[in-house]
């Protein structure tokens, strides 16, 4: 008892110093700065926790950072998600073949045992929309979709046979974000930020930006925490309205105001922490004042207003707005100020043909026009900086397209598209431990099929996993009786893309 | 030496050779259960057992584990270890013969359990969980250990008994019991999820009731149903919408008030879960036992384009399965779906035996959801009776059921999706057969019962379209020949056919001068079979059609259902390699795992059965799940704390006794009563205890599992929100109904190709209980959300509690506790004039006890400095106080400012 008298005691004294006591919130945010790692509780309000109370700082704070298994080679993570799946065939996979059977029946043998969500029977062949030429040293062939992407082209390694068995967006977002296409499953995302915390405690550890007018297909699951504890699911941060919801004080309540209440609620919870002993109170005095700091933090770190001239004219940003090209500077600064994963989703990539948006010669390329400027701004400002070294970017959809042009329902359609393709499309990785300039997995000649250094989804987990400094196979969880893993009980490390 | 101390020493030899005696003898019996197969399934099972079975060795059955291995002989000689190749091999100098490989060997004790359980014969036992509940042996003891209460109760509670004894072994004790009213507070939001009413709190201060009465009063209280539907809710995975990609809203609520009636009924467990799992199945079945069904139609249903149907329904029949058994067999049934289960003696195969039982009802992921129950109006329900009693009295009984079938829930029929062999016609956005003008398709294996006429569900835009369905091809005889014309929406129309029998291929074609190329000139839905009324020359005949003709434009609530398929469109179960769908293997009957109780041979093969099966008595699991979920959501952590696993892999019951007595007695003496079971713990000791805890306590036991101490847990996302309504006076009482959409932020609902919205529910519907919430699965209501509720896609066993950021800002800064701050603070004010007196009235209202002078300090600073600045700052003091009352002033202001530091105490948030 003798340590919880001493607290008792500590208490006391506060409250004679009741000037201290009102301001320890106010003396702590200024303090610490724009970076405070520790809890505040220990260093600020109470300055020694009850001894031989037994807490880890998880007990008090659940995203305290905690060091990966191993030394990763990234600590943070951006992952672009291009939501509707973009065309392989446009962008990446350079197929002159194809070409040569532009408007040629597909060979029976390709459509053999496969379904397709929406062709029947036999559909064309659609050459190339896009025209191709060789960038960088690398060499690599690059679309004249995505003109600015190729200065950035050896910083990049490319995975040009990715594979997946779901061919419908709902399940195969799931399956690439969660390793499952069911519902229940944790995200890549809450995978990392539980096993590494965060950086920033007065910024969620997990944050998502969505632009393009919707949220994925397979909704908030993407970034769902699953059977995690919910703290470590996606925060989506939004370009309107509150960035994180309730995040604003209610109308007429100043700051001052806030902190006062903040304090008074905190000093109410020490004193029942004092009857209770339950070490929650403390979590729950704590979780407060990240509330309070994380006010102030997210809309600093939201608006991009005072960011410098060259840098809006480098990403195409305009504030105010929500776009991907917004979304890319504020994946940086996030990755800057300390946040494990940032997560953007890029809606509109679903190109069918089934009108002007969605055909891939006119539809894909302004959106490519959306992105192409933004993500390679994203790549130059990480490396001026000097992030990119420990930041990971990873670009993909959740399957590809098909090289044969969509005949939805056997119907000739008025533009140009592809139907959903999971047998081989491209992903990209940047940064954090990948092999500059790298290219992995071959296609035949029509990109239909990986005939060479194929991947899966569970290879991409397993590598991310690894980067981060994670086995995926020992990284588990225990739920209903046994250890999940991300990768479920697959996945094997690309190792030709990491440096 | 004398002779007492020969006696002495006499006696100390005769000890010594007992003693030795026992050390030396074999006899100390192994048990299986806790000694052996636990070594077995840390150490051996991961490579012998339900997924690899290396060198053909597998230690998951005894049959296997006995079994001639690949090395040619069995791994286990039973009454020999020494020649026992697995006891070899564990101390195999050559570490790449030692087992387990690559891992640390095993320690001399285990091996030498495993010698002695080997030489004692081998004997394989069941996993405790297993084990038929046997009634408790220890009943006498307990009532003469007559434990004191404060209450002096007639006969001491059991569960204390059983808590005691392992709170002595681990050298624990009980704590004092807590304030009473804080016990009351605790109680009520356990029982009600609300804090207690006032006149409540009035009767028990004044001591006019007792606690236990209290307890009594509660549990007959609507609220107490709508508090635990939510534990429930989150079991059956209920949710508003369809869930996947375009989550569109769903019917589904009239399941949801069952679930509150059948709790504040008290209906029986067992009954329970008969009518949910196989209400349609009961005979002659009532509107409310059809309604029990939706439980299994909570399942997603996929409207993506794209999507194949048969896939999804096979999705939901897995998630029907494994949900089963996670929720009363705490079973986890999904590994079996792909192999034997790596720890539980299930077999592959008897997943799909499983299965089979739940993979014949008539829902096929269409996009309407049918069967779907109607709910007619007094006048409806009138005109079915008449229709029914006139098929019995002008044709038969049989009819006459089949008649009212067909109007309850419009089964049996097709739908359109199961279409082959396209012709210049598809399936419109994979959901309903759409023909081109000159188009055709197959529907096959078709089956008109005889019937001579047929009901056909569409939509069209065009007049004029020409059908034809022939028997077996496009030569075939005509079945029928009718046109179709525009409708508006979905339509119902009634043809002629000839009279068939048997089962039959359809060919169906359409000519329609007025379609365009490629154009669709109707969606087809369902077609159904139901013969033309009987009694076409008796009087009253034309006002009987016109019953029948105007209930098929019903528009009313329609509920998913389970509706068992007829025999003649009934699946095969077909085992999925790999659990792969599209690889199917041999076929299965219907069939429960062997390691389990029996089947008796009167219960019926399918989902009844299954049903009565599972609440036999006989069961070990379904009791001992359920008293363990009741206890986890009062203590907030399970007597077998992985709350969803009771299998091999599970942790042991920390009070394995006191599982088993609350097993038996809940469903013997309390014929399953759940009131009975929350009461008898509610008020026993172990429950009322004070909730402090000491650093010492902390260390020793931080989870609370021996119960030295009350159960202090923060309240539920629904309580939360119920309680800070409630103690303002914004709480509504209106109970069922349509989901409510109290105000959230805008622009939350962006759900693609859903065209949906959060129409913001008006008057005392944004005020309702939070079970009433609309939840949509990929979008939930956001501050349920952040306080850890689900989003209802798959079975939820346990919510895991969460403390974060988040939170706060909710309960700051959401307007709903605002406005709840603001009544608050306007009763505060009112209820004194002196400010510090309002301040403790405010906090004795919600925590039912005084405020303590540091307390009252830090609110009444709070108070001060609000005002001074809401002084200062009129402009402020208007913004902030939204709610609309007359006289705004900062008196009045800073209260709310205080009542809003209150609403966020911990001791708020957190039953006491």
């Amino acid at each position: 008892m003798k340590h919880l008298d001493k607290l008792i005691q500590e208490l006391s004294q506060q409250q004679l110093e009741k000037k201290t006591r009102r301001h320890f919130l106010m003396d702590c945010v200024s303090k610490m700065g724009g970076l405070a790692l520790a809890p505040l509780m220990f260093g600020c309000g109470l300055d020694s926790k009850p001894k031989g109370l037994e807490l880890s700082q998880r007990d008090l704070n659940p995203l305290a950072p905690l060091p990966p298994p191993f030394r990763g080679k990234a600590k943070s993570i951006i992952y672009l998600h291009m939501a509707g799946a973009p065309s392989q065939l446009e962008l990446f996979d350079y197929k002159p073949e194809l070409a040569k059977y532009h408007n040629q029946p597909c060979p029976e043998s390709l459509l053999e045992g496969k379904t397709f969500a929406f062709i029947r029977g036999v559909p064309n062949l659609l050459g190339p929309q896009a025209n191709f030429t060789q960038k960088g040293e690398s060499g690599a062939w690059v679309s004249d979709f995505l003109p600015h992407f190729s200065q950035v082209i050896d910083d990049v390694a490319f995975l040009k046979a990715v594979h997946t068995d779901q061919f419908n967006h709902g399940p195969a977002q799931l399956f690439m974000q969660t390793g499952s296409p069911r519902l229940g499953r944790p995200s890549l995302g809450s995978w990392v930020t539980y096993g590494l915390g965060t950086e920033n405690q007065n910024l969620p550890g997990f944050v998502v930006l969505t632009s393009g007018g919707k949220t994925p297909d397979a909704g908030k699951s993407v970034w769902g925490s699953g059977f995690l504890p919910s703290v470590y699911q996606g925060v989506q941060c939004r370009s309107k309205g509150d960035p994180v919801l309730y995040l604003q004080d209610p109308d007429g309540m100043s700051r001052d105001m806030k902190k006062n209440l903040i304090s008074a609620i905190n000093d109410v919870n020490k004193e029942e922490f004092n009857q209770y002993g339950d070490p929650e109170i403390l979590a729950r005095i704590n979780q407060y004042e990240m509330a309070y700091r994380m006010q102030i933090e997210v809309p600093e770190v939201m608006d991009i207003n005072d960011e410098p001239e060259y840098i809006h004219e480098l990403y195409g940003t305009q504030p105010g707005k929500e776009s991907f090209a917004n979304n890319c500077l504020l994946a940086r600064k996030l990755v800057e100020k300390g946040v494990r994963v940032v997560q953007l989703y890029d809606w509109g990539w679903d190109s069918h043909g089934t009108d002007h948006d969605g055909s891939v010669d006119m539809g894909l390329r302004n959106k490519c026009r959306e992105i192409d400027r933004p993500m390679t701004a994203l790549l130059l400002d990480l490396k001026q900086r000097g992030l990119l070294e420990d930041t990971l970017v990873v670009w993909g959809g959740e399957f590809g397209r098909t090289p044969m042009q969509e005949n939805r329902e056997g119907k000739q359609q008025s533009f140009l598209g592809r139907d959903h393709h999971g047998d081989a499309f491209t992903m990209w990785m940047a940064g954090g431990g990948i092999k500059k300039g790298a290219s992995y997995g071959i296609t035949d000649d029509f990109g239909f099929s990986g005939i060479d250094e194929r991947v899966s989804v569970h290879d991409i987990h397993a590598t991310i996993l690894h980067l981060m400094g994670f086995d995926h196979e020992k990284f588990t969880y225990d739920f209903q009786g046994r250890p999940f893993r991300l990768t479920d009980v697959e996945g094997e490390l690309i190792r030709k893309i990491i440096a | 030496m004398t002779q007492n101390n020969t006696i002495a020493f006499t006696t100390g030899l005769v000890i010594l050779g007992v003693v030795a005696a026992y050390l030396l003898a074999p006899e100390k019996k192994v048990d299986y259960s806790t000694e052996i197969k636990p070594i077995l399934n840390k150490h051996c099972i991961s490579c012998h057992g339900g997924v690899k079975k290396s060198g053909g060795f597998s230690l998951l059955f005894e049959e296997e584990a006995l079994a001639v291995t690949e090395s040619g002989h069995p791994s286990i000689i039973p009454g020999d270890a020494t020649n026992s190749e697995m006891i070899k091999r564990l101390s195999d100098p050559d570490p790449e013969l030692r087992m387990p490989y690559g891992k640390p060997a095993l320690s001399k004790e285990e091996i030498d359990l495993l010698k002695d359980w080997i030489n004692q014969g081998a004997n394989w036992g069941k996993h405790w969980a297993y084990e038929q509940v046997q009634k408790h042996e220890q009943q006498s003891s307990i009532l003469e250990a007559g434990l004191s209460s404060d209450e002096a109760p007639t006969s001491p509670n059991p569960i204390d008994f059983y808590v005691a004894e392992k709170l002595d072994e681990q050298g624990l004790s009980f704590s004092p019991q807590e304030d009473p009213n804080k016990l009351l507070r605790r109680a009520a939001l356990d029982i009600t999820g609300l804090p207690p009413s006032d006149s409540l709190v009035n009767l028990y201060q004044n001591q006019k009731i007792s606690y236990n009465e209290a307890v009594d009063y509660l549990l007959e209280q609507p609220s107490y149903g709508e508090n635990w539907a939510s534990w429930w809710l989150d079991l059956a995975r209920y949710a508003d919408t369809k869930g996947y990609e375009r989550d569109v809203s769903r019917t589904v609520w009239p399941y949801r008030d069952y679930v509150i009636q059948s709790l504040n009924k008290d209906k029986p467990f067992d009954v329970f879960t008969i009518e949910q799992l196989a209400g349609d199945l009961l005979p002659n079945p009532t509107q409310e036992q059809l309604t029990a069904t939706a439980f299994h139609r909570n399942t997603m249903n996929n409207d993506e384009g794209g999507t194949q149907d048969e896939e999804f329904r096979v999705a939901a029949v897995l998630d029907r399965v494994n949900t089963t058994y996670e929720v009363w067999q705490s079973t986890t049934m999904a590994c079996v779906q792909c192999h034997s289960h790596p720890y539980d003696p299930i077999r592959f195969e008897e997943y799909y035996e499983s299965l089979a039982f739940f993979n014949n009802t008539r829902d096929e992921d269409t996009h309407d959801e049918e069967p779907r129950l109607r709910f007619y109006d007094v006048k409806g329900e009138a005109e079915v009776s008449k229709i029914v009693n006139w098929v019995a009295e002008n044709e038969s009984q049989a009819a006459a059921r089949k008649r009212e079938d067909f109007l309850t829930f419009y089964e049996p029929k097709y739908e359109s999706h199961i279409a082959t062999d396209f012709d210049k016609a598809e399936l419109i956005d994979t959901k309903w057969l759409g023909l081109w003008n000159g188009g055709s398709a197959y529907f096959r294996n078709i089956d008109t019962q005889g019937s001579d006429q047929m009901l056909l569900n569409y939509r069209s835009g065009l007049n004029g379209t020409q059908i034809t369905i022939r028997i077996g091809g496009p030569e075939g005889e005509i079945l029928t020949k009718f046109t179709l014309n525009k409708t508006r929406g979905d339509e119902i129309h009634t043809f002629p056919i000839k009279e068939i029998q048997g089962r039959n291929d359809l060919f169906i074609s359409a000519v329609s001068p007025n379609a365009k190329p490629q154009q669709n000139t109707s969606a087809l839905v369902w077609f159904a079979f139901v013969p033309s009324l009987p009694g076409k020359d008796q009087a009253g005949f034309s006002e009987i059609k016109n019953s029948w003709e105007s209930l098929l434009t019903y528009n009313g609530t329609k509920l998913p259902i389970l509706i068992e398929n007829p025999d003649y469109m009934k699946r095969e179960t077909k085992v999925f390699e790999r659990g792969n769908w599209m690889m199917l293997g041999q076929e299965v009957d219907p069939d429960i795992p062997s390691e389990l109780n029996d089947w008796d041979p009167d219960w019926p093969r399918n989902r009844l059965g299954f049903a009565y099966w599972l609440t036999s008595k006989e069961n070990p699991l379904t009791s001992r799940t359920l008293v363990n979920r009741v206890w986890s959501q009062l203590f907030g952590r399970g007597i077998v704390s992985s709350i969803e696993d009771m299998g091999t892999q599970s942790d042991p019951p920390s009070h394995p006794e006191l599982l088993n007595y609350l097993a038996w007695t809940t469903m013997n003496d309390y014929e399953w009563s759940l009131k009975k079971l929350i009461k008898t713990i509610v008020t026993s000791e172990t429950y009322k205890q004070n909730s402090s805890v000491s650093p010492a306590l902390y260390s020793q036991d931080p989870q609370n599992k021996w119960y030295a101490r009350g159960p202090r847990i923060r309240l539920s996302a629904e309580q939360i929100r119920d309680q800070a309504l409630a103690v303002s006076g914004l709480l509504s009482s209106k109970m069922y109904g349509p989901g409510v959409k109290p105000p959230q932020p805008e622009g939350i609902w962006q759900t693609v190709y859903n065209g949906e919205s959060w129409n913001e529910s008006q008057g005392e519907d944004r005020y309702r209980r939070g079970i009433y919430t609309f939840l949509k699965r990929t979008s939930p209501y956001p501050s349920f959300i952040s306080f850890d509720a689900g989003s209802r896609e798959v079975c939820l066993s346990n919510r895991i509690v969460t403390n974060t950021p988040l939170q706060a800002l909710v309960t700051l800064n959401d307007p709903v506790y605002l406005e709840a701050a603001a009544r608050l603070g306007k009763w505060m004010i009112e209820s004194d004039s002196n400010p510090q007196k309002g301040i403790a009235n405010g906090y004795q209202k919600l925590m039912l006890t005084q405020i303590s002078a540091k307390k009252l300090e830090a609110l009444e600073d709070l108070y001060q400095v609000s005002k001074k600045e809401f002084e200062q700052n009129p402009k402020s003091m208007q913004e902030f106080m939204t709610a609309n009352f007359e006289k705004i002033n900062p008196e009045l202001a800073s209260m709310t400012v205080v009542a809003n530091a209150l609403l966020n105490l911990d001791e708020f948030l957190t039953k006491p």
